[in-house]
């Protein structure tokens, strides 16, 4: 019999024992894949939020932040002047202010919602589309602004493609409002950066201007530019920044790596402070497990030495009887680590302002990998002890207690 | 608080301003300039003092540039919603900030505010009041700042987060607990059977067990208590170290002591006992035959 064999009939000897080890692994274990899941879960799903957006580049003024922009102006001439470079394939413009739209609904008087004014028109990008059509290229003049809204939005105020209806903006810093603009609804969509708690409504730069108050308004908060295929995000951004050293230019790269630096560190931290405690409690729980089986089996171990079984194949059964053990453990942990990871991604995402489409526990098959190598390395570094004092057993002195007692 | 949107300015005399690209310039001569306080953090990286004279401006191109004498330098209230922010700021007095920020074209800009910190006379009646403000003033949002119990800010998630995670170590520290004492009852099988051979009851054997249990449940669950206040210290240095803030990462209180011992505890003798009645409920020739 190999010590595969004789590791199993050992475990299977007290299989309620046995149940109990894999059971404490599998849990533990589940809360290491976890960990290992959120530690890059954010920065995986945010840099797919960016790149599904369809714009690989992010122009912002050279004040304030990404998230608090200030506006940069003459920015019809800025997307103009951007897209003549040989580096980059499209711009947009964006625009963004909170707003209240006034709803059809008797009982909803009015809903605060975030306007996006923006040139882009392309379905895929930053919406999908669900009724109706995107924002045309060309406005036609004297009309109502053409407006997408989201389909939260929509649902809350029974919207439908053709609906009108009424935004209203306050002007920063005045305590007063503008009179509502009416706008008519062609599109219902699902926009990629909505968070769970936002109703957005995209209306195009024109249309914005005119909630406003003002038609020649040529800002905008955020210019985007997709990068010509072969010349790549850090070409293109720093083609930007020589166009305008006054703003500042960011690949999607840059954008994940500030992120990663600030409001994403903190969840990778506590990743790696609960992994390191997962591992921890799995090396105690592996090794004390082994640790009290041979003290049990000392008189077993010492007649196998009798018999003639070499230290190396003691040792390997011990070996074998702790990866059966964390093993089974592990593999079991894999899909109660999912469920616990859809569990706390569920809780996680009920924060304000966050990304319907962000998760912050995301699956890649280099952390199954890191999980299978952390808990083999645990369970390798668990035996050590077991393996040791079996090793160094007196095989006469035990046997000669093993009878008197 | 009342917030508008004008000027990023804080509450009344404790303005709040990011350093510009261009706006510290010590100078040595300390005169009769309005002090301002600035961080610790931003003491730190313009190497200033205090006596100092900086010039601070509204943007990067020198808008508004004014002079300030540093009157002292101040560790900032720590902010668990900004943590991860350096802390480059300063703080003045108001009519100084509302000066530097004006705008010529906009006459009310020298009077504008960011935020109102108000107390109310009686505090339940926060809702009716922001109602009659956000009514009243177009434009502007009022809200408590006291803690929405059990709602969607971050850190009531946090606290969910932290409780489910603590959840499953807990049935992770079960199973293995259930494993140990299975075994360790094992170990004291043929213990047991020569005891009930002598007439000791199972009562009392039982008991002896409990007692045993309670003991070691409470002199894990000190120990545990102890690691954890023992190590808090590091946690938060590494943590402070790290965000370059005085705000307490962890904190042991002795209601989290509490309730780690009343959770623990009967984990403990529960598993002991269980682990135990499987011994007491065999036959006794069963138990001291090898």
């Amino acid at each position: 019999m190999n010590a595969w064999g004789l590791a199993w009939r050992t475990v299977a000897r007290n299989p309620a024992r046995a149940a109990l080890a894999v059971s404490g692994v599998a849990v533990i274990g589940a809360l290491l894949f976890t960990m290992l899941m959120l530690s890059r879960g954010l920065l995986v799903s945010f840099r797919a939020l960016l790149d599904t957006a369809g714009f690989d580049v992010r122009v912002v003024s050279g004040q304030g932040s990404m998230i608090h922009r200030e506006p940069i102006a003459d920015a019809s001439e800025l997307a103009a002047a951007i897209g003549r470079l040989p580096e980059v394939e499209r711009v947009a413009l964006v625009r963004t202010a909170g707003a209240v739209a006034l709803g059809g609904r008797a009982e909803i008087r009015a809903v605060d919602i975030a306007l996006v004014g923006t040139t882009e028109s392309a379905i895929g990008g930053v919406w999908d589309i669900v009724r109706g059509s995107p924002l045309p290229r060309d406005e036609p003049a004297g009309g109502p602004p053409p407006m997408i809204v989201s389909t939260k939005l929509a649902a809350r105020l029974r919207l439908e493609p053709g609906s009108p209806l009424q935004i209203r903006v306050f002007l920063p810093g005045t305590a007063s409002a503008l009179p509502p603009t009416e706008g008519r609804v062609v599109g219902i969509g699902g926009f990629r950066f909505e968070a769970t708690d936002d109703l957005t409504v995209s209306t195009t730069m024109k249309g914005f201007a005119s909630a406003f108050g003002v038609v020649d308004a040529d800002e905008a908060d955020i210019v985007l530019a997709a990068s010509r295929p072969g010349a790549g995000s850090a070409a293109a951004a720093a083609a930007i920044a020589a166009l305008r050293p006054d703003l500042r230019s960011y690949s999607n790269d840059q954008v994940v790596e500030q992120f990663n630096q600030n409001a994403f560190s903190y969840f990778r931290q506590i990743s790696v402070v609960l992994s390191s405690m997962t591992l921890a409690f799995a090396f105690l729980l592996v090794a004390t497990l082994l640790t009290m089986s041979v003290n049990q089996r000392l008189g077993e171990v010492a007649a196998l030495r009798a018999l003639g079984f070499r230290r190396r194949r003691i040792a390997a059964n011990l070996l074998c009887e702790s990866a059966l053990l964390v093993g089974t453990g592990g593999l079991a942990a894999l899909p109660l680590g999912g469920a616990l990871a859809v569990v706390l991604d569920r809780i996680l995402r009920q924060m304000p302002g966050i990304p319907e489409r962000l998760h912050f526990f995301v699956l890649e098959p280099q952390t199954v990998v890191l999980h299978v190598a952390l808990l083999s390395v645990t369970g390798v570094l668990a035996s050590v002890y077991p393996i040791w004092l079996a090793a160094r057993l007196p095989i006469a002195a035990t046997l000669r207690r093993e009878i008197i007692s | 608080m009342l917030r508008s949107g004008r000027a990023r300015a804080g509450a009344f005399a404790a303005a709040l301003m990011a350093a510009a690209a261009r706006p510290l310039i010590p100078a040595p001569a300390p005169l009769d300039l309005p002090d301002i306080l600035v961080s610790r953090q931003l003491a730190q990286q313009a190497a200033l003092r205090e006596g100092d004279v900086v010039t601070l401006a509204a943007d990067a191109a020198g808008s508004g540039a004014t002079r300030f004498r540093v009157g002292g330098i101040y560790e900032p209230t720590p902010n668990p919603m900004r943590f991860t922010a350096k802390r480059i700021e300063a703080r003045m007095h108001l009519p100084d900030l509302q000066a530097l920020k004006a705008n010529k074209s906009d006459p009310n800009s020298a009077e504008s505010i960011g935020a109102l910190n108000i107390r109310l006379v009686d505090p339940a009646d926060v809702d009716a009041f922001a109602t009659a403000v956000t009514d009243r003033a177009p434009g502007t949002s009022a809200g408590p700042t006291a803690r929405a119990a059990g709602g969607s800010d971050p850190f009531a998630v946090l606290e969910r987060f932290h409780l489910a995670v603590a959840i499953v170590t807990v049935l992770g520290s079960t199973a293995f607990l259930l494993a140990l004492m299975v075994m360790r009852a094992e170990e004291r099988r043929e213990t047991i059977g020569i005891i009930r051979l002598i007439g000791v009851s199972q009562r009392s054997i039982l008991l002896g067990v409990l007692v045993e249990g309670l003991l070691i449940a409470t002199a894990g669950a000190a120990f545990g208590i102890l690691v954890a206040v023992a190590t808090q210290g590091a946690v938060n240095r590494f943590f402070q170290w790290r965000y370059d803030t005085a705000l307490v990462f962890v904190r042991v209180t002795t209601a989290i002591a509490l309730k780690s011992i009343a959770l623990s505890v009967p984990l403990g003798v529960v598993a002991g006992l269980v682990g135990s009645w499987t011994l007491l409920r065999r036959d006794v020739v069963a138990l001291i035959r090898r």
